[in-house]
This record gives structure tokens, C-alpha cells and sequence, in this order.
């Protein structure tokens, strides 16, 4: 069997010096796709940022290999360009960048190489008509004035742009509402195949029902506490993360 | 070039007489305690000069209606397009005499000699670029003077004045430009600038000096009743540099801006004093000046709504935000008001902050290389002011300067 497209082990991970991750250990063969679950504090959005290199989320023991390579070596853009992507839960604004000028510089660099203008403007199209993200807002800055589904729906867009390897999805369904997690969910789905591995990070089951995992873990205190198949999903949706301690409820409010 | 005429010559000699009853700066003067006078040879302690150090190649002339370039301030030949009927666009010198009923009341009306700036350079000119539009014309294409210095004169001058009548319209372009210099060179250069009413102006000077370039920048412009005039200043190259814009709204329901970009990097000192005045009642003004700082560069903004009394219904802005891109970098912002009617809209603001982290690694996140995502991130702090910029090349301008600095 080939190694997997990500494998952790041991993984530690602090922030601001405060231990969050307190031994991760995760493998996730190419091609499957995962879900990671949780309440909230387990440490679920600490992995996600700790993968994709945010400067403070500092490695501070264990491994992680993404594609045969230590991710703690290489920079978030490098980690970028080597196929890895994040879906964040919160996009920030950034004042002034247009985003028609953000994502060329995005594909060019992940891509390595210069995309002829016309051809990026094709693509753009096609992929933004896939996840019915309106094409005007290639003229707006980065997420500036964006409700929280277009925000979604711009990582989604990213996502297919970009073409990566493994995407981490970080709780992509909050704050969408059931139509706008249908066309993300679909956007997904369409890229779903052999060459993309999937962390879809959530503390609903919801989404799970548009994006069928093959695998589902449990987060809890910063470990992996339980691994499983789509059953798991379905047995938190039902008694919440009680026999982990926390009452909080795994099906979404409604 | 024909002779003076004798009130200009009379006014050269009050200059330099001003010039040396004025008493010395020493720097301990409130409005000079953030650049050392002397650094900009503010007491006649010139630069060396004498010492060329290298040329620099005018940029191409296409796109202007008309361009005018000063080599160490001696006129070179002008490249003239295709100008409207009625609009002069001329050597300073030469229209003192051949176009004397225009320049005559407006030349040091504005920008006098009541200081030792204004002395310095009413003084030293001897070229500079007369731009006249008259009522009801638009010139399409924007008029630009180029001076430069080549480190052969210790001391460079330039002077502008631009007249705008009725309803006219034109785009000025002021561009300060040398190679890096071995030895020092001061600049003094002063823009004037009337628009009468209902007229239209933007004015743009683009000060790109190499080292070893300290440069005094004086830019006032005054608007007519509902005129509209709009100082672009960019400061990117010189080692000291001090540019002092002051915007007078003299018509009821005039539009006077002052806007404003920079980015210091390497020790370059930078200072900006910005002041809107408003003579007039009903007026709109908006200073707004954003920079970044990079290495040990240092830059202060010092910005001033004066409204006296007598004009109500005021509408005045003032914003200045600063963009540190490293330990080490300096930024000084000093916001003031000084209000003397009721029923006014004045609003003042300072700020100076790092690049949000957040923002870096949401660029880098996607695989956009630091060096990238932080040109990204200063050219996007700039476009809230490009924004409001009609001159549309100083985009790509900009963008080029900023990627060229940025590390």
C-alpha cells in the first residue's frame, strides 16, 4: 500500500506556549476522505492551522509527513505549493487586495508557473459558475463586504483552483444555511476522487450528510479518542459527545 | 530667454533680501522639530554638488498633452502634443515676460517668501513650468515636468504654477527623479496652483529621487466657488524629504484634497505637513496620507483643518494611517484641528500599525510566497487612496515602486 497522503504521529502543538495538541495521532490514506469531530476546545481547529503553518502554532513534538515531506520544515507557503490547502473557518479581510489579483497570484504560485491571463479568466469562470459564486466580486478585495456563505464559498472556490492534494476543511458548515451547504457540499464533491484527500473538521454531523466520510475520528482533549466509520457520525449525531465527557450535542441546533 | 521683467526682478531681490533678514532655523522651532533644517540646507548650508554622478533617462513622453524636463533644473527642449485653443503650457522664466498679464498677480500669491523655504526658492528659481488653462477648456491628456538632478548642481530648483479658469479642466504632473548620487543635493521646489470657479484640477507630483537627494516640497492650491483640486503627493526616493501641502478652499461649495502615499524604506526620513483652509463657507476638504515603513526608515505626518471664522457648513476630513512592515521602522502621526466656526464637520485621525499576521499567512496559506503576499498587503493599504485617484498610470506606478522596495 502506498503511504498515506498524511500521517501524524505523536503530534504535539502549543500556542502562545499554552500545550493544545497533546499527542495527534492521524493517517489518512490519498484518496479517502475523513472526518474529524469534536466539541468544542478538543484542539480540532489547532490541528487545522498547525498543518497549513500558521506562525503561531508552534510544533513541539511528534511528526507530521505530508506527501513524504515533514511538514514542520516548510513554510505556509510551501506547504501551499506542495498541495496542501486549508478551508478556514473564518477568512479575514485583507483591505485593498482585489481578489482577481489574489487568486492569479494563488494559482501561479501553487502551480509554479505563470497562467496566460485569458486562460485563468476561463477557469475562473467555469469554477466560479460551479459554486455559484458571482463573478463580479473578482473585483472586490479580499472578502471585504462578503456575507459568511460567500466567504464559504470563495475557500470552496479556492479549493478548486487550486487543485490540491489534501484539503482541510475547517468547519466549513457554520454559519451556512441548508442551501448555500448544498453548493459548497456539491463543490466538494465534484473534486472528491483518487488524487484528493480530505480532513473535513466539524462539530455537527451535518455536513457529513452532504460529504460521505469514509472515516470519522473524535477529537477530545488534543488526542484522537475514537476512530470509526460513517456509523460514528451517526451514533454521535444521536447521544452528542456525552461518553467523552461533554454534554454538548453533536446534531446541529435547530 | 527673454529678460525679466522688473517687478520680477524686484521680487527676486526681496526673495533674497528676505532671505537673509529671516532668522536661522535651528530646529527647535515647533513646526522643524521633526527634521533637522539643516539636513535640508534650510540656512544656505548648501550641498557640495559638482560631482555628477550619473544621468538618468527621461521617461517617454507619449500619452501627455505636453512635457516640459528641467536637468538640474535647466530647461530641455519641451515635447508639445496637441493643446486645446488657448492653453499654454511654457518655460516659468519665459512667461514672466511674454505672458506677464497672467503670471503678473498670481506668481508668490500662494507660496511668498515669508519663510525660509519660500525664500530659498523664490530666490534660486530660474526655470520652472507655467501651466494655463482657460474658462470652459478641458485638456484630456495630463501636462508633465520632469526635474531632475544629476548631482552636478549642489542645489536644484523647481516651480510651478498652474492656472485653471471657469470650469476648465487639466491634470498636472510634477516627477522628481535622479540617479543614486555620491555626494548630497538639496531640491527646493514649490507648486502653486488656482483653480478658478468650477474648475477642475488634479495635481500630481511623484518624488522619486535616488539617494543622496533632500528635498523641500511646497504644493498649495487654492478652489474657486465649486471648484475642485486635488494634490496627489507619492514619496518614494530621497534621503530627507519634507513636503508640505496646504489646500485653501477660498469658493462657497469648493472640493479641496490633499491626498497622499509613501513608502520609506533603507534610514529615509520622510515628513508630510498637510493643511486644508477654509475661506469659504460650505466647503469640502479631505487630507488623506497613507504610508508604510520598512528597515530604520522614519516618517511624521503632521496634518491641520483650520477653519476660521466664517465658515459654516465646513465638511472636513483628515485621515492618516501608517503601515510598519518591521521592528526598527518609525512612524509619527500628529492629527490637529484648529476650529473657529460653529456648525462645522470636522473629522481627525492618526493611526499607526503593524501588518496583521493574520493577513500574511491568509496569502501565504494559499501558496503566495511572502516576499509576494507582503507587496499584496502594503499596495492594498495604498488603494483606498489610489481609489480617488484619477490618474490611473499610478497604479502600476505604484505597485512597481512598492515591489521594488518591499523585502
Amino acid at each position: 500500500m502506498a503511504d498515506p497522503i498524511l500521517k501524524i504521529e505523536g503530534l504535539e502543538v502549543a500556542v502562545d506556549d499554552t500545550p493544545i495538541l497533546k499527542g495527534v495521532d492521524l493517517e489518512i490514506p490519498q484518496g479517502e476522505v475523513h472526518a474529524l469531530m469534536g466539541p468544542n476546545g478538543s484542539g480540532k481547529s489547532t490541528l487545522a492551522y498547525a498543518l497549513a503553518g500558521h506562525p503561531r502554532y508552534e510544533i513541539t513534538g511528534g511528526s507530521v509527513f505530508f506527501d513524504g515531506k515533514d511538514l514542520a520544515e516548510m513554510e505556509a507557503d510551501e506547504r501551499a505549493q506542495a498541495g496542501l490547502f486549508l478551508a478556514m473557518q473564518y477568512p479575514v479581510e485583507v483591505p485593498g487586495v482585489s481578489v482577481m489579483n489574489f487568486l492569479r497570484s494563488a494559482v501561479n504560485a501553487t502551480r509554479g508557473e505563470e497562467m496566460p491571463v485569458r486562460e485563468f479568466a476561463k477557469l475562473f469562470k467555469e469554477k466560479s459558475a460551479l459554486l455559484q459564486f458571482d463573478p463580479s466580486f473578482a473585483d472586490r478585495y479580499l472578502n471585504e463586504g462578503f456575507s459568511g456563505g460567500e466567504k464559504k464559498r470563495h475557500e470552496i472556490l479556492q479549493m478548486a483552483l487550486l487543485e490540491p492534494k489534501f484539503a482541510i476543511l475547517d468547519e466549513t458548515d457554520s454559519g451556512l444555511d441548508v442551501d448555500a451547504l448544498r453548493i459548497v457540499s456539491e463543490g466538494v464533491n465534484a473534486q472528491r476522487g483518487p488524487d484528493l484527500g480530505v480532513l473535513i473538521i466539524t462539530h455537527y454531523t451535518r455536513i457529513l450528510n452532504y460529504i460521505q466520510p469514509d472515516v470519522v475520528h473524535v477529537m477530545f482533549e488534543g488526542r484522537i479518542a475514537q476512530t470509526g466509520g460513517p456509523e460514528l457520525a451517526q451514533h454521535l449525531e444521536d447521544k452528542g459527545y456525552v461518553e467523552f465527557g461533554s454534554h454538548e450535542p453533536a446534531a446541529a441546533p435547530r | 530667454m527673454a529678460d525679466a521683467p522688473a517687478w520680477a526682478v524686484e521680487a527676486r531681490s526681496a526673495a533674497t533680501a528676505a532671505l537673509d533678514a529671516l532668522p536661522v532655523l535651528t530646529g527647535t522651532e515647533e513646526e522643524w522639530r521633526f527634521t533637522p533644517p539643516a539636513d535640508l540646507g534650510m540656512n544656505g548650508d548648501g550641498a557640495e554638488g559638482g560631482t555628477a554622478s550619473g544621468t538618468i533617462d527621461l521617461p517617454a513622453a507619449a500619452g501627455r498633452a505636453a512635457r516640459l524636463a528641467f536637468i538640474d533644473g535647466a530647461p530641455a527642449p519641451a515635447e508639445i502634443a496637441e493643446l486645446p485653443d488657448g492653453v499654454i503650457v511654457s518655460e516659468l522664466g519665459e512667461a514672466l515676460a511674454t505672458h506677464e498679464d497672467l503670471v503678473r498677480d498670481k506668481l508668490y500669491s500662494l507660496a511668498g517668501f515669508d519663510d525660509r523655504p519660500g525664500a530659498i526658492n523664490a530666490a534660486g528659481w530660474d526655470a520652472g513650468t507655467f501651466v494655463y488653462v482657460p474658462r470652459g477648456v478641458q485638456v484630456e491628456l495630463p501636462v508633465e515636468a520632469i526635474l531632475t538632478a544629476t548631482g552636478a548642481a549642489g542645489r536644484v530648483y523647481g516651480r510651478t504654477l498652474v492656472i485653471v479658469e471657469e470650469g476648465a479642466k487639466a491634470t498636472v504632473i510634477d516627477r522628481y527623479l535622479s540617479p543614486d548620487l555620491d555626494g548630497a543635493v538639496h531640491a527646493s521646489t514649490v507648486v502653486e496652483m488656482f483653480v478658478a470657479d468650477g474648475g477642475e484640477l488634479e495635481h500630481v507630483s511623484v518624488i522619486g529621487w535616488g539617494r543622496g537627494v533632500r528635498h523641500q516640497a511646497t504644493i498649495r492650491g487654492a478652489a474657486g466657488k465649486d471648484a475642485r483640486v486635488r494634490s496627489v503627493n507619492v514619496t518614494l526616493g530621497g534621503d530627507v524629504v519634507r513636503v508640505e501641502p496646504t489646500m485653501y478652499c477660498r469658493g462657497t461649495g469648493s472640493d479641496a484634497r490633499a491626498l497622499g502615499l509613501y513608502f520609506a524604506t533603507g534610514s529615509q526620513h520622510f515628513e508630510h505637513r498637510v493643511v486644508s483652509r477654509h475661506e469659504a463657507p460650505q466647503a469640502y476638504s479631505n487630507l488623506l496620507y497613507k504610508g508604510a515603513i520598512q528597515d530604520t526608515a522614519h516618517t511624521v505626518f503632521f496634518g491641520n483643518l483650520v477653519v476660521p471664522p466664517g465658515a459654516p457648513g465646513t465638511d472636513a476630513y483628515q485621515t492618516n494611517r501608517n503601515l510598519i512592515l518591521n521592528e526598527g521602522a518609525r512612524a509619527d502621526t500628529i492629527p490637529f484641528l484648529e476650529i473657529e466656526t460653529a456648525e462645522v464637520k470636522c473629522s481627525h485621525a492618526g493611526a499607526v500599525g503593524r501588518v496583521d499576521d493574520e493577513h500574511l499567512f491568509y496569502l501565504m496559506s494559499r501558496g503566495v510566497p511572502e516576499l509576494e503576499a507582503k507587496h499584496q498587503i502594503v499596495y492594498g493599504f495604498f488603494q483606498e487612496v489610489l481609489d480617488q485617484i484619477s490618474f490611473e498610470e499610478l497604479r502600476d506606478e505604484l505597485s512597481a515602486a512598492a515591489r521594488a522596495k518591499v523585502r
